[in-house]
């Protein structure tokens, strides 16, 4: 590595380390979660970042070299549809196949009838969440993968073969991207390790929305004893993908467990005392957990501040980031709250004053990370991230 | 006992390293290694299946 470019890395890294730990760096560090973005900046199209995960990690670095920010994720593009294929799922919409080439991504939930996990397998995933996964839900969600007593096939072998080579040639090459991120770009990788709530992952992956909403009403106890059984595997994920030197955060996508998608009886009593623990054990072990906070969560500040000092760093999306601020900021860093449509349709002098809203009103003592509200997909303006990041970097100087 | 029935299993393990034990002669070796690599490896196939509901 260049002496310069190793420098630079040292730099930002110090800065984006520090506002994660609520601290006051030397200036506002910038990690703006770019997905579909930079497909767009390098001049490739949705389908391209989708389907090869090499091209999505080049469009990650060009972003990185060219632009002036702390911290990126290796690929935010996350799903890499090449394995997804491999093992016949049929849950996305891929781009160039399904959908058009410069569309990202969609995930496709099934009507509430035929969601991947009927209401009579409550007891069967709460015995053994493993081997349901493998023998009762992967046979569901794939087009070639059969069930345990079912006849076997050539293509369910080759499924599940390809795919576990797939994922350890696509999780292998997330640590070539940080190493090249590091050496070509001095560009920090932002997170490392993946959480999702028990009910979040209940609804999304298992019983549907719909479904789930009427297991809260009709079988709540299942519902908890099934978040129950999840936690401890969800742990265990989370750590066991993490970052070993425990300097970047874990992330829990937050999806549909809030205010108003379910009640506050169902989340302070299931919701929150099956992912509340397991936050607090991430902690424990020295992990940092991100609250990526898709939509509103801000009716359950109250809750979070339950948790240790500094143990999480919350997102904002769509809450009111001055609001958040003014509620939790004295115990966690916060990031985020540049709405998506700003920069999607407002010019780059509307951006500029956003941004200065976050700084002055948020960011004045540390712990605060600039970022988009969610992640970029294609419709985010150039323009306006370039002003995103040149007004940062030259107003948010401590 | 149907596939639906097995006892609960403790995270990273699909199939326990007192289960395969079981169906080994004695080892003349050194037994803990043995373990150790079944572990590991089993772990990877957790990983998958994990990944799969949690990543993709």
């Amino acid at each position: 590595m260049a002496k310069d470019t190793e420098a630079l890395y040292a730099e930002r890294f110090s800065r984006y380390t520090t506002a994660l730990r609520n601290g006051r760096p030397d200036k506002v560090p910038i990690r703006p979660f770019v997905a579909e973005f930079t497909a767009k900046y390098a001049g490739y199209t949705c389908q391209d970042v989708t389907q090869d995960f090499q091209k999505a990690f080049d469009a990650a670095c060009k972003c990185a070299a060219d632009f002036d920010w702390d911290a990126v994720v290796g690929n935010m593009v996350y799903v890499w549809t090449g394995l997804t294929q491999a093992m016949g799922t049929t849950y996305y919409g891929v781009p160039g196949i399904d959908i058009s080439p410069d569309t990202g991504f969609q995930y496709c939930e099934p009507p509430e009838e035929e969601a991947f996990m009927p209401p009579e397998d409550y007891d069967a995933l709460i015995a053994d969440p493993t081997g349901y996964l493998l023998n009762v839900w992967l046979p569901r969600i794939s087009s070639d993968i059969v069930a345990p007593g079912d006849p076997n096939t050539e293509r369910s072998n080759l499924a599940l073969l390809k795919g576990g080579m797939a994922m350890m040639q696509y999780f292998s090459g997330f640590g070539v991207q940080a190493q090249r991120l590091r050496e070509e770009c001095g560009t920090v990788s932002a997170i490392a390790g993946i959480l999702k709530a028990p009910l979040d992952i209940l609804a999304d992956k298992l019983r549907g929305y719909l479904g789930l909403c009427t297991d809260l009403l009709e079988r709540p106890k299942k519902v908890l004893e099934a978040c129950e059984a999840l936690q401890p595997h969800l742990a265990h994920v989370a750590l066991t993908s993490a970052d070993p030197a425990k300097q970047v955060p874990i992330t829990m996508w937050m999806h549909r467990s809030c205010v108003p998608f379910i009640s506050f009886e169902h989340f302070d009593n299931i919701y929150w005392p099956t992912t509340k623990p397991i936050i607090e054990t991430l902690w424990g072990e020295g992990y940092q957990v991100m609250l990526y906070a898709e939509g509103k969560w801000g009716a359950h500040l109250d809750r979070f501040a339950e948790l240790p000092d500094a143990s999480i760093i919350y997102h904002c999306d769509r809450d009111d980031i001055f609001e958040v601020h003014a509620r939790i900021g004295h115990k966690f860093a916060i990031s985020g709250g540049v709405p998506n449509d700003l920069l999607a349709f407002g010019t780059p002098e509307q951006v500029r004053e956003r941004c200065k809203a976050i700084i002055d009103g948020v960011a004045k003592d540390g712990g605060y990370i600039m970022d988009a509200s969610a992640i970029m997909q294609n419709d985010a303006k150039i323009e306006n991230v370039q002003a995103m990041t040149d007004f940062t970097r030259e107003y948010g100087v401590y | 006992m149907s596939d639906q029935q097995q006892p609960k299993k403790r995270p990273g393990v699909c199939i326990p390293w007192e289960e395969k034990r079981k169906e080994l002669p004695e080892i003349a070796g050194d037994a803990e290694l043995v373990k150790r690599v079944w572990e590991e490896t089993d772990a990877l196939a957790y990983t998958y299946v994990w990944h799969c509901l949690v990543s993709f």
